[in-house]
């Protein structure tokens, strides 16, 4: 057996990335179950300090405020494993230089990016504004995904067979940030005002959403089609787990359309209405509409890995091309610094 | 490589720009829309606008801060829980139902322009004409309380009105309250809206804003039909026990072809609803007329010739053309492109207003309100009406064979 020593940052990083998972998970139902404001007061809880807020009356308190507040108990922990995962960093950093900067660099954007997401958080339930909601609800995802770029470049293979800006990495890129704006344009529907909007804002919101989707898609399988052959086994593995979820995604966000905004009735044929109307606020339509955000969050944190795996970040010419591509027709490759 | 960190600065900077383009500025706070359609019909002066404004933010408050004058008979309370922003409260209940649960169909001011409303055949329902359909009253009456109540439990199957049986009582009963209160506001503006029509000259263009005038001439009588709705539910006959179902049966075919109720010229020979189908209901057909006022009106203004006007005909022909072209925005930004309403396909067997036999007969007997669907009360005896719900109870399950097959001639004559 070999002896490998541990990889103390990239399992600190690991778990930061779990954590920040189930915290945007709950971020994401103190959304659909119009929680935020179920507890007036921060960074107390109902006056308590927050950590000190009795257990049993907000375990088997009412749901909102479950929610609510362990989303608070959540981002404090996510903020405390990110101060450690700098500090283990700054300790036992990456050897190869350029690798190092990046790791840093993005650990740094941790830290502040953790900072901010809290101040905007408490900003939000202060001054109980939709656009603080906003900017909350697309922080978030943003932070995830510099975890997930912490945790894949202090992985084993940091950036692998990176070979500089191919077809793919470009693709892949794109599909990063395609999923970015499909997160920024779903935050402004799901955190919509609708005492003020006006409805033709709303209707571009969903012009772009339902575009942005489109692109993702395409991009998405293009990115598959393009990993196919030279790429790392991390960017084929990766680009078909992209494609794949961003199926179910577009399955979940007709879903969740029908459970938020109900069914267009006359665009369905009158024998595929259901006979029954949805009920509104079923633990099921609640599970679709959070399953469809936290989906669109790990297909960007999933993008992240691809773009990373595909060459973003490579290191400065300390990674040497796999192998050079054949000249078309003779005339030579475009060559890349 | 350098340049994809340099493009990972630049897709982040552009997401944050496109962030801040789309959804910043301080979020503003909840105002009720005016009835932009009815002030332009009536031609209102921004000032007239203005005065309606006014007088019914006095007795109605705002969208965050309701108000109930006892003459409404509304529970203020209750629309505390309602209205405003969602949030909990102090004793950890939710507030801001209205807003959570209906505002994006129905709208904040409960006139159907809510964002997610041009989407949805049927719209929702606009409160503010008073009328409601599915309810236990005669058709011209208000629902009751408790007809509220059930159409916010069972939601209307068919269209994307949803169930809220998942919410506790309380809520949906505050819900309901609410749905009144806008009603009674919306019936008010109206009022308000068409009283300028009947000033005298020496009024000076406003309303009299004496409690005599605003209270009791115009809001009394809009809320004193919503508290007679109470006692006026429909008196249902016992179903006739004297006959058995089959005879019943045929018996409501017989009145369903008849000349009487004449339920073909609409719901077709074969029951699917594919006889006349290019009616509007109320709502969309009030935007259809006045689509064609103003389309004619233009037509009409823009083929005089100004040539030999006097001054005074010019001006009236210049406010006249400034009038319409007011009114073609305030349709495309107050009201939905008009739709049809299909008269209903009888053999899905799913029925908007309620499924219960009971309900059946109320459809029947008053008809539905605001919809085409005329009442058979006045023509169809009480007990016959029974036999009409028990063959239009029967008409999903009759055999695809037998679709119009034994049809009587005559129905389909008329056409
Ligand atoms: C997804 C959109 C949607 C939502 C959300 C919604 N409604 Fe409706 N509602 C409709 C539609 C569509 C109709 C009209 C159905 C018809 O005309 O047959 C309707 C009709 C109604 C009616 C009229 C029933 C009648 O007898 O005429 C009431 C009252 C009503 N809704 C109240 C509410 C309340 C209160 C809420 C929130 C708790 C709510 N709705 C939420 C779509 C919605
Ligand atoms: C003038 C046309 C017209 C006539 C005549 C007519 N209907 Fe209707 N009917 C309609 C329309 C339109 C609707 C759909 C209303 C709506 O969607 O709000 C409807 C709906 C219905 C419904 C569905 C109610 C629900 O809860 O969904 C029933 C049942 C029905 N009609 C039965 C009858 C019967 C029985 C007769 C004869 C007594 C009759 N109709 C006559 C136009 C008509």
């Amino acid at each position: 057996m070999i002896h490998r020593s541990l990889n103390v940052p990239h399992l600190v990083a690991c778990l930061l990335v779990g954590a920040t998972a189930v915290l945007l998970c709950f971020g994401a139902l103190v959304t659909t179950y119009d929680a935020a404001m179920a507890v007036p007061d921060w960074p107390a809880t109902y006056g308590h300090n927050m950590f000190l807020f009795p257990f049993a009356e907000w375990f088997w308190g009412p749901w909102d405020l479950f929610l609510e507040h362990g989303h608070r108990l959540l981002g404090a922990l996510v903020g405390l494993i990110t101060l450690a995962l700098a500090a283990v960093v700054w300790l036992q950093s990456p050897k190869e230089a350029s690798l190092k900067s990046t790791v840093r660099g993005l650990v740094v954007a941790a830290v502040l990016l953790v900072v901010l997401q809290g101040l905007l958080g408490g900003a939000r339930v202060l001054l109980d504004d939709k656009t603080v909601a906003k900017v909350h609800a697309c922080t978030g995802p943003l932070f995830f995904a510099v975890a997930v770029a912490i945790a894949a470049l202090t992985g084993r293979n940091g950036t692998s067979a990176a070979t500089g800006p191919s077809i793919e990495s470009r693709v892949s890129l794109g599909l990063l940030g395609a999923a970015y704006v499909q997160l920024v344009a779903g935050a402004q529907l799901r955190h919509l005002d609708v005492a003020t909007v006006a409805p033709a804002t709303f209707r571009w919101l969903v012009a772009i959403h339902v575009f942005g989707a489109v692109a993702v898609m395409a991009l998405a399988f293009a990115a598959a089609v393009c990993c196919r052959g030279q790429a790392s086994p991390g960017a084929r593995r990766w680009s078909l787990a992209i494609a794949g979820l961003v199926c179910c995604q577009v399955a979940l966000g007709i879903g969740a359309w029908f459970v938020s905004w109900g069914i267009p009735s006359g665009w369905l044929p009158a024998a595929w209405m259901p006979s029954e109307p949805l009920a509104a606020r079923s633990a099921g339509g609640a599970a679709v509409i959070t399953g469809h955000v936290v989906l669109g969050m790990l297909i960007l944190g999933v993008a992240v890995a691809l773009a990373i795996a595909t060459g973003l970040f490579a290191g400065r010419g300390t990674r040497v091309a796999l192998q050079p591509r054949p000249p078309r027709d003779g005339r030579p490759e475009r060559a890349y610094a | 490589m350098i340049k994809a960190r340099h493009n990972i600065v630049l897709l982040s900077a552009t997401a944050w720009l496109l962030l801040v383009a789309v959804g910043c500025g301080p979020t503003p706070s909840a105002s009720f829309r005016p009835n932009m359609v009815e002030a332009t019909k009536q031609r209102l002066t921004v000032d007239q606008e203005r005065q309606v404004a006014t007088v019914l933010l006095a007795m109605f408050g705002t969208p965050d801060d309701p108000v109930a004058l006892p003459e409404t008979g509304l529970d203020e309370s209750k629309l505390r829980l309602a209205a405003g922003p969602v949030r909990s409260d102090i004793v950890g209940r939710k507030n801001g139902l209205y807003r959570e649960h209906c505002a994006h169909c129905h709208g904040v001011t409960g006139d159907a322009l809510g964002p997610t409303a041009a989407f949805l055949n049927p719209y929702p329902r606009d409160y503010r004409p008073g009328v409601f359909k599915f309810k236990s009253t005669e058709r011209a009456d208000k629902p009751t309380h408790a007809d509220l109540v059930r159409v916010l439990h069972n939601g209307i199957a068919g269209t994307s009105m949803p169930s809220f049986a998942l919410l506790p009582e309380i809520q949906v009963d505050a819900l309901a309250e609410y749905v009144k209160y806008l009603t009674i506001r919306g019936e008010t503006e109206l009022a308000l809206m068409r009283a300028f029509f009947e000033l005298d000259d020496d009024a000076g263009g406003k309303l009299p804003e004496t409690r005599e005038f605003l209270v009791y001439e115009t809001l009394t009588p809009a809320a004193e039909k919503w508290r007679a709705a109470a006692d006026a539910e429909i008196q249902v006959p016992e179903m006739p026990s004297d006959i058995d179902l089959v005879a019943s049966i045929a018996k409501g075919k017989e009145l369903f072809y008849g000349d009487k109720a004449n339920c073909v010229k609409c719901h077709g020979v074969t029951g699917l609803g594919d006889g006349q189908a290019n009616d509007y209901d109320d709502w969309n057909k009030a935007i259809v007329e006045v689509e064609k006022e103003v389309k004619s009106g233009a037509a009409k203004a823009r083929e005089a010739s100004t040539a030999g006007m006097s001054p005074d005909e010019l001006a009236e022909h210049r406010a006249q053309l400034a009038w319409l072209e007011k009114f073609h925005g305030v349709l495309d930004g107050d009201a939905l492109a008009p739709r049809t309403i299909p008269p209903r396909n009888l053999r899905h067997g799913i029925y908007r207003g309620g499924r219960r036999p009971l309900d059946l007969y109320y459809r029947i007997h008053a008809g539905i309100n605001g919809a085409p669907m005329p009442a058979a009360k006045g023509t169809v005896p009480p007990e016959d009406i029974w036999h009409i719900v028990n063959y239009v109870r029967s008409l999903p399950y009759e055999l695809d064979g037998e679709l119009g097959a034994d049809r009587p001639m005559v129905a389909r004559d008329r056409f």
